[in-house]
């Protein structure tokens, strides 16, 4: 891709951020790249531009170097344009952005390593820039760029731990000698260190007891032998075991350098106040000879503050030092708080949300389990919760967590009266619901049943009202058999031994088939049988009446009249169900009635065939070969699936079964063959002399073209094969059919070609093309392909557009077999004196003259007119060419050579021919000058 | 502590969703995959992300009434963090966790928190650092892009100024701070530091006049039933704001917010975090507690730094005996009209001078309001037919009884016609919604005095302080239909 202008890059960079995948599908990470590392050099391009370039590499630098080379040049030409942009307050923007990029582009190309000069290089000009504290070099203008070499000095720290840990006494200088609200950048970088210097000194051996101090006052170079063995980056506080130092270490320093820090916490944002308590928990948990006290003096604050981040990190306080530094009063108190919290109306509903999650995590001093499921604190009691039941008006997240946590609180007070409300509650979205509520509030209302279900599935008091309810629900809106259909499902899965999910089925049962017949209407009529379909699912319902039903609803209604193919399918697909149905005997001669009835009088062909089917299954295989052909498509191959669909039960995986992917890239190609490979039909091989007797040839030859298929066709051979490497997913392809368009009119319509299968790392297949032109111009075919892959799905996907050239086209005179040299000449007169303007309106002469070059003009013509040789004559060096073009159009060819440059003399009879010929020759003959040169 | 990537995304109603902005932080992606090993599942681009997240919120296909990925019972939504399955992948790679999300007024915002515990068995999600941080995060940037009330075009206008707002706030995904519109530069001639460091929230310092002004605005939400079965319930909440124009650096001020004599204590106290220290005793008091007379009530003591912004210095609770105004509603059906009785007494402790005062009837469910033949003994009545709304207008002040009624009544066009519908408005289910705010009071009592406001700095500020009384949620319940409540703890 050409470079494009400055003015571009927007737009460019916009296309790729939106999509790089996308993007890159008409360019390289390569081109990209390097374009944009040109431009970033062009001192014509404005900041505000090269700030905007810079944005692909700090968000997908691995997409842009995509191997650890690319990365470390990248960073060094990155390195380069920032020394090179000159250091003013105008440039601080682009540098702070170029530093951001280099530290992006070196993490995340996994380069920060000892011997590698430019991440040496860079770290050392990020501690350089940090070291100027107060803006005393540089002044206040240039502020924001030690703020990000902060930050990249952190990221660095957080992603190769341990590398700052020798130089923990110079950040915490620069972090006492800031006084700009930049301190914050130096506070964390100093506590991200810290942390980590501790925890690498944890897992050394013989730690000595004045090792503590010594890595506080330490002042050295980067620490890189420490990201040789990097550490576990997981937070220490969610490990199963937190590292410890031994107890005899000196801690008189980090307890002071501590309690400093928490002292100054106050001055930080919320944010970074909390990551810094976080780094400081994990500190002190790792030095046990530190007590956790030393927080103390923050709880009040963290305990009633309104930050959520805060609160969190309080909270993770709680978890790593329980009893050693809250009570039990403490612990009553937070529980309390959080309650509140989860329900304060000046909180935000994510917030509420988060705190409702605490609460059924939180750290307990004395867990009575810890497998990480929700739990409810022992301390919480019917009597605090009660704070968070639900009512109607609650958006559904916040209605259905409470019930939840409630839910949760009832079950452990094994509380009647407390069920007893929330099963009003669900009460009163059903009475919502059956005022047609949205359909937000609908979904809400199975979810909250579904949740009672999961914990009152034992009280039986409330479960059969709730299966009276729905069915109740189920009468006047029957399009809600869906949201039912789930809810059983859901229910089953979670439920595995309880009878509610098959007693509410069988309670819908038995509601669809006391319906009046008067009362189904075609649109509920369609909701019912899947209600029923679902039913017939079930080992425990019988049968019986759902048969009796559908026989009675066929026999004494329109509908097998009317012929809708729909409701025909929803009835088939009970049927199926109940093919599958352990208790089949019992319904087994109505079903067979069923069947016999829709197959004769069901007024639409397939679903007549189907029935027919089903009932030839039915009548003439035993259950276990039933039910074995009907099982087939459950959880076998998808492949299964496709070819037995029409015995499927509908499902979604079905529907993608049947659907058409589409290839985001090409898959297939097609390379043409070699000359040497096509098998053109060959008639160019002569029989024996004067096989023909003194007959008039030219008759004879246009004789042969009364039959309109002679020599019409042109046959191409391509191999079939894969674009590149392709997703392992295609690497089996079967079913290929190959689909082909013209793009002019000069074609007839290419048809198709199938290819049975291609496998990647077998040989390729050979495709024959055979096309028929009107005209035989040159041209271009759209070629697309489907296929069906392994695991059954099919895909779409398009090819390159595939060239059809002039000499393509070329076929030899089209003459029996047996017909002598001397024929074919003769043939070869008449037919250019035929051809001579004066005969026909349509033909043109033409002469080409070119020089010949070392090659000599033999091996031109073989080379390219080999198979298209009427005669040669040596001396003087003369040739003919016939070339024949179907369906029926001549260009003949004499070529003398005289002293040092041939001539050709051209005749056609379709002068529309002469520039592709002429075009043609010149490119043979130039072909021949320039490899001869 | 970390982020993996952030989007923003427009989605107005009817149309499909945009994602206007995004924003991945490559060096935290390789921790993630480092961390997480065989189940690490990367951030997809963002047309891949946009549908699975607005099919999880519930807003694709609004056209179809059940679609199992959107509604299905299983699919619990009432964790704070969504569970993306994003297509064409599969088995365990195939769910993005924990997806944070808040929306508002067309606009979602989504942030993906980096998970730093071992990924199976999945941890829960207060035990990752990152996700408080992703929603303050997400909180910052809505305030960001639509605080103070802005606009679409200024939200357009903000959204471009996103990426450099980023910058400062979140350069390498870890949230530094809330992202600010303005970035005040720091000064050209840079004030030779001090002996005190500048907090990190507070940017500059104020020059000019020096001015503290303290604001107690409260909010009372009701629902009366008028019903012997139940009981009435309201409760009242409310948020000091301050906005502090002093010169310093660390100025402190100290407000202390009193009740009155018998007032009943202020509950869950929330704090601002510039608050540098709070007692004990401020924070015992808890909605979910029993109250007893014994507990604290004040004075209130907030020391605090003031940033330079206006802020929410506390929020507050609290359980006040009497509601502001008690109301009565009764409906009953004659024939084809709906006769109408309200009386609404304001309770003499508060005080009778409104700024406005308003009583909403709406009907919903019976097509349009044709006939009305009502009156009203104070105020005026305003008839929306369309909207079948009845409006009460009832001005600044209540009479000298403090009782006004309405009483009379309506037809509509019927059920079947034009007119708003509402599932829960069935029958005689009916409410009232009052509107009104009076100045001057607090009905917890809270208040703050200009004399008590203490200020540690060199020039003596003007210092001001203000009351109010919001109504919100206030309803008044139809008495002869049933209420949607359930029968549970009562509650609001």
């Amino acid at each position: 891709m050409a470079a494009p202008n400055p003015e571009g890059w927007p737009q460019r960079v916009a296309a790729f951020s939106c999509s790089p995948s996308h993007f890159l599908s008409s360019t390289t990470p390569e081109d990209f790249l390097s374009d944009l590392l040109q431009d970033l050099k062009d001192d014509k391009v404005s900041e505000s531009t090269k700030v905007l370039m810079l944005g692909p590499l700090q968000e997908h630098p691995t997409i842009l170097c995509p191997s650890p080379q690319v990365g470390e040049q990248t960073a060094v030409s990155l390195l380069g344009i920032f020394s090179r942009t000159a250091h003013t307050p105008k440039s601080v923007n682009l540098k702070c952005h170029l530093m951001l990029s280099i530290a992006t582009v070196l993490i995340s190309t996994s380069f920060v390593k000892q011997g590698v000069k430019v991440a040496e290089g860079f770290l050392d000009l990020l501690f350089q820039t940090a070291q100027d504290t107060n803006d005393q070099k540089h002044g206040g203008m240039f502020r924001p760029l030690r703020a990000i070499a902060c930050d990249c000095l952190r990221e660095m720290e957080t992603c190769c731990p341990g590398l700052l840990s020798h130089k923990l006494e110079a950040l915490y200088s620069l972090k006492q000698q800031e006084m700009t609200p930049l301190h914050q950048a130096y506070t964390l970088l100093y506590g991200v260190a810290l942390r980590n210097a501790v925890h690498c000194l944890t897992l050394q051996k013989d730690v000595m007891d004045g090792d503590l101090k010594k890595l506080l006052a330490s002042n050295e170079g980067f620490a890189w032998k420490a990201t040789e063995k990097p550490l576990e980056l997981v937070q220490l506080t969610t490990m199963s075991q937190i590292p410890v130092l031994p107890s005899n270490v000196e801690t008189k320093e980090l307890k002071s350098v501590v309690s400093l820090l928490l002292e100054e916490c106050y001055l930080l944002t919320p944010v970074t106040q909390a990551a810094l308590l976080r780094e400081l928990t994990q500190v002190v948990s790792m030095v046990q000879s530190l007590s956790p006290a030393i927080f103390k003096s923050q709880l009040l604050r963290l305990f009633g503050t309104v930050e959520i981040s805060l609160l969190h990190s309080t909270l993770q306080m709680k978890g790593t030092f329980t009893d050693s530094l809250f009570t039990a009063e403490d612990e009553n108190f937070l529980l309390k708080r959080l309650v509140g919290m989860a329900q304060h109306p000046l909180l935000s509903t994510p917030q509420k949300l988060f705190y409702i999650e605490c609460i059924l995590h939180f750290p307990e001093n004395r867990p009575i389990s810890s497998n990480g499921e929700e739990s409810l604190p022992v301390l919480v009691t019917p009597r605090m919760a009660a704070s968070l039941f639900p009512t109607v008006f609650n958006d559904s997240s916040t209605m259905l967590s409470r019930l939840n946590i409630l839910s949760l609180v009832y079950l452990e007070d094994d509380e009647e009266e407390g069920i007893g409300y929330i099963f009003d509650h669900l009460m009163a979205l059903h009475k919502i619901v059956d005022h047609h509520g949205t359909r937000e509030m609908t979904t809400t209302f199975f979810r909250a049943v579904y949740i009672f279900m999961q914990n009152f599935y034992l009280n039986e008091k409330y479960t059969i009202d709730l299966i009276e309810s729905l069915s109740e629900l189920y009468r006047r809106h029957y399009t809600l058999a869906p949201n039912l259909i789930n809810l059983v499902d859901s229910t089953q899965k979670l439920l595995e031994d309880s009878s509610w999910p098959t007693d509410l089925l069988k309670a819908l049962q038995m509601l669809i088939v006391e319906l009046p017949l008067q009362q189904l209407i075609h649109q509920s009529l369609y909701w019912h049988l899947k209600v029923l379909g679902r039913v017939a699912k079930e080992e425990q319902a019988s049968q019986r009446s759902t048969v009796r039903f559908l026989l009675n609803l066929l026999i004494n209604s329109s509908l097998c009249g009317l012929g809708d193919w729909r409701i025909g399918n929803a009835l088939l697909s009970v049927c199926r169900n109940l093919l599958q149905h352990p208790n089949l005997d019992q319904v087994f001669i109505e079903l067979a009635d069923l069947l016999q009835f829709m197959m004769h009088s069901f007024e639409d062909v397939d679903i007549q065939d189907h029935a027919r089917f089903y009932y030839t299954l039915l009548t003439n295989l035993s259950k276990e070969k039933l039910s074995g052909v009907l099982n087939m498509g459950t959880g076998e191959s998808q492949a299964k699936i496709r070819s037995l669909s029409s015995i499927m039960a509908e499902s979604e995986e079905l529907s993608s079964c049947l659907t058409v992917h589409r290839t985001r890239q090409p898959v297939l190609k097609l390379v043409k063959l070699s000359e040497d490979g096509i098998s053109k039909p060959d008639h160019s091989s002569s029989g024996p002399e004067d096989s023909t007797p003194d007959v008039d040839l030219l008759k004879v030859y246009q004789k042969q073209f009364l039959n309109p298929e002679f020599a019409s066709v042109v046959i191409l051979k391509y191999h079939l094969t894969f674009a590149g490497e392709v997703d392992a997913l295609y690497h089996k392809l079967f079913c290929i059919c190959l689909h082909f368009e013209q793009t002019d009119s000069n074609y007839e319509r290419v048809s198709d070609v199938s290819v049975p299968c291609l496998i990647y790392d077998r040989k390729p297949c050979v495709v024959s093309l055979t096309l028929k032109p009107w005209r035989p111009y040159p041209t271009v075919l759209h070629a697309s392909a489907i296929f069906t892959t392994e695991d059954g799905l099919s895909w779409h996907t398009q090819l390159d557009p595939i060239p059809i050239g002039f000499p393509d086209l070329f076929l030899p005179l089209p003459v029996p077999v047996h017909w002598s040299q001397g024929s074919r000449e003769q043939l070869f007169h008449q037919l250019w004196k035929s051809l001579c303007p004066e005969e026909s309106s349509q033909s043109a002469t033409s002469l080409f003259c070119f020089e010949v070059g070392e090659r000599s003009l033999r091996e031109v013509i073989e080379s390219s007119f080999h198979k298209y040789l009427v005669s040669k004559q040596l001396n003087p060096e003369s040739y003919k060419v016939l070339l024949f073009l179907p369906p029926q159009f001549y260009v003949l060819l004499k070529i003398k050579n005289s002293e040092d440059a041939a001539s050709v003399s051209i005749i056609t009879d379709n002068w529309k021919l002469l520039p592709f010929i002429n075009s043609y020759i010149k490119c043979i003959t130039d072909y021949s000058a320039d490899r001869t040169q | 502590m970390s982020i993996r990537a952030l989007w923003i995304i427009s989605q107005e109603k009817g149309e499909s969703g945009k994602v206007r902005f995004s924003r991945r932080y490559p060096t935290v992606e390789s921790r993630a995959s480092r961390m997480g090993r065989g189940s690490y599942v990367p951030v997809p681009e963002d047309s891949a992300l946009l549908r699975p997240l607005l099919t999880d919120l519930g807003l694709t296909d609004p056209e179809k009434p059940f679609v199992e990925a959107r509604d299905g019972c299983s699919r619990l939504h009432r964790t704070a963090a969504l569970e993306l399955v994003l297509e064409g992948r599969q088995g365990a790679g195939a769910a993005l966790w924990p997806v944070l999300a808040i929306s508002q007024g067309g606009l979602i915002l989504a942030c993906l928190p980096l998970v730093e515990a071992p990924p199976v068995p999945r941890p829960p999600l207060p035990s990752l650092a990152s996700v408080s941080q992703g929603f303050s995060l997400l909180a910052g940037l809505q305030a960001f892009l639509s605080g103070s009330g802005a606009g679409k075009a200024e939200v357009e206008s903000r959204l471009a100024l996103l990426p450099a707002a980023l910058m400062q706030a979140c350069p390498l995904g870890t949230p530094l701070e809330t992202p600010q519109l303005c970035q005040p530069l720091p000064p050209p001639t840079v004030p030779l530091a001090g002996p005190q460091k500048q907090p990190a929230w507070k940017p500059g310092v104020h020059r000019g006049r020096a001015l503290v002004s303290v604001a107690v605005s409260e909010q009372v939400r009701s629902m009366q039933y008028g019903n012997r079965a139940r009981t009435d319930l309201w409760d009242v909440y409310g948020t000091v704001t301050c906005k502090c124009d002093l010169e310093g650096v660390l100025p402190t001020v100290t407000v202390t917010l009193s009740l009155p004599p018998n007032g009943s204590p202020l509950q869950d106290i929330l704090a601002h975090p510039c608050v540098s220290s709070l007692d004990s005793s401020l924070l015992t008091a808890s909605s979910v507690d029993e109250s007893d007379g014994s507990a604290f009530s004040g004075p209130y003591k907030f020391p605090f730094s003031p940033p330079l912004e206006p802020f929410h210095l506390c929020f507050y609770t609290s359980q006040v005996p009497v509601p502001p105004i008690l109301g009565s509603y009764q409906l009953r059906e004659e024939g084809s009209q709906l006769k109408i009785t309200v009386n609404l007494k304001l309770h003499e402790s508060v005080r009778n001078g409104f700024e406005y005062c308003e009583a909403h009837l709406p009907f919903f469910n019976r097509g349009q309001l044709t006939n009305t033949d009502l009156r009203v003994t104070s105020g005026q009545l305003e008839v929306a037919r369309e909207k079948s709304l009845l409006v009460w207008v009832l001005g600044q002040k209540f009479p000298k009884s403090r009782e006004v009624s309405l009483g009379g009544s309506v037809s509509f066009s019927g059920a079947g016609s034009l007119g708003p519908v509402d599932p829960l408005c069935t029958e005689l289910t009916a409410y009232i919604k009052l509107y009104f705010r009076i100045p001057d009071v607090t009905l917890s009592g809270c208040s703050v005095d200009q004399h008590s406001v203490q200020v540690y700095s060199s020039v003596k500020p003007r210092i001001t302080t203000s009351r109010e009384l919001i109504s919100s949620e206030y309803y008044i319940w139809n008495s002869t239909g049933e209420a949607p409540v359930s029968s549970g703890p009562m509650r609001l």
